[in-house]
């Protein structure tokens, strides 16, 4: 992308986003069922569960293409897409963390999401110890890689099968219990903001890949001289 | 030792009469766990660390091949288990006067338990052996990678030891799938940890 069309994206998204913002407290009514206000966090809660999701994945399948390919590139993938990951996969926990304080009465009860989710913060935050012991960098991402493969084939567990142990009171699509799940004002508002928080990340996510490819090229030049 | 350090530990300060016998079903499984991954860890961790500062590692990796030294290195680590669990397993269960309702289900999952304990941290073992702050990390890499395996066993043997009917078995079946997917998944990593 040219410095212009990059501009161009950065405003639209600004504009879209604060759009966002102000259509979800204004404009949409509040999904019935919930005590209060406490039905918008949906708006900022979900699309960062969402955006993480997303970010671990695309961590995960740069990792595996770093494996077999061992190009660089795709490890400063990796390591920015989990670094940013870990950033929402925190907000998602810490949102969530306000919605059950407003509905459950306490802000942690170890209801299984909330235990895959500190799963998931305990796993990437020994992704970074992993990186940050080993000095060798081709070494580095090749363990990296190999941890996040290996983290990633645990998930399941947590995500499918502990909650089919023990019951869980996260909401799935029972926004409105009896209804037909959402409505189409909010429906539509809830697409859009997860939109603008994907673009969010994809544009965080270019900056980070940037950042970390100057600083690669900045230690080779300090190591010729 | 360490294993036995804490078992004496909290039996002395417990005992078998201190948990009320509501509570028991519960404390008793937790415990038990903790002891067992905690002395299991201890030793865990040296497996690829002996063969780094014995200077044995180079000749290995020039004599044998990886699926053959990840294969080895697993069976020494799933023996050690074994050996560890006849002998801690026994005594928690005389100390603690821990009363077991279906042993044939308490012994699958104590055997799938260990499987799982063993196969998810060979591989992390052989990282870390080539890393700095090797203790502090293999701890701080394992856990959350075991965290799913432990609160599992927690649950099967809560369950085969005081449960109503023989309800242990769908967490056997977990921990032997968690033990079987991170056997395989090492299986194929392990190459690329053990040729750098």
């Amino acid at each position: 992308m040219g410095r212009i069309k990059v501009m161009i994206y950065k405003i639209l998204l600004a504009i879209w986003m604060n759009l966002i913002i102000a259509a979800v407290f204004l404009y949409v009514e509040p999904a019935a069922g919930f005590p209060g206000e406490v039905s918008r966090i949906l708006f900022f809660h979900v699309p960062m569960a969402w955006v993480a999701t997303l970010a671990f994945l695309l961590s995960m399948i740069a990792s595996s293409v770093y494996l077999i390919t061992r190009k660089v590139s795709a490890d400063f993938l990796a390591q920015s897409s989990a670094e940013l990951g870990f950033l929402f996969c925190f907000l998602a926990t810490v949102t969530g963390s306000i919605f059950a304080k407003a509905t459950w009465g306490s802000f942690w009860n170890w209801d299984p999401r909330e235990t895959s989710i500190v799963m998931l913060l305990m796993i990437y935050g020994a992704y970074f110890v992993l990186r940050s012991a080993v000095p060798d960098h081709e070494k580095r991402r090749v363990f990296a890689g190999v941890y996040s493969i290996l983290a990633f084939c645990t998930v399941p567990f947590l995500v499918f099968i502990v909650p089919r142990i023990t019951s869980s009171l996260h909401p799935e699509d029972t926004l409105n219990p009896a209804g037909p799940g959402m409505d189409m004002k909010t429906l539509i508002f809830f697409l859009g903001s997860l939109c603008a928080y994907t673009a969010l990340f994809v544009w965080m996510l270019r900056l980070k890949v940037r950042m970390l490819r100057i600083m690669d090229n900045e230690q080779g030049v300090k190591f010729k001289i | 030792m360490f294993a036995l350090t804490t078992l004496v530990a909290v039996s002395f300060s417990i005992g078998s009469f201190r948990i009320e016998e509501s509570q028991r079903p519960f404390l008793y499984a937790v415990l038990l766990w903790i002891i067992l991954v905690f002395s299991a860890l201890s030793g865990l961790s040296r497996s690829f660390v002996k063969e780094q500062e014995s200077g044995t590692m180079d000749i290995l990796k020039l004599s044998a091949r990886p699926q053959a030294v990840f294969l080895g290195k697993l069976f020494f680590n799933l023996s050690m288990l074994g050996v560890l669990e006849l002998i801690i397993v026994p005594a928690f269960i005389l100390l603690m006067g821990y009363k077991i309702k279906f042993p044939g289900c308490f012994v699958a999952m104590m055997v799938t338990g260990g499987l799982g304990l063993g196969a998810g941290t060979t591989l992390v073992a052989a990282m870390i052996a080539q890393a700095n702050a090797r203790g502090a990390l293999f701890s701080a890499l394992s856990f959350p990678l075991l965290l799913p395996l432990i609160i599992t066993a927690i649950k099967g043997s809560e369950r085969a030891a005081y449960g109503i009917s023989a309800a242990g078995w769908p967490e056997v079946k977990i921990a032997a799938a968690y033990a079987i997917i991170m056997v395989t998944v090492s299986l194929l990593l392990f190459p690329l940890i053990w040729e750098e």
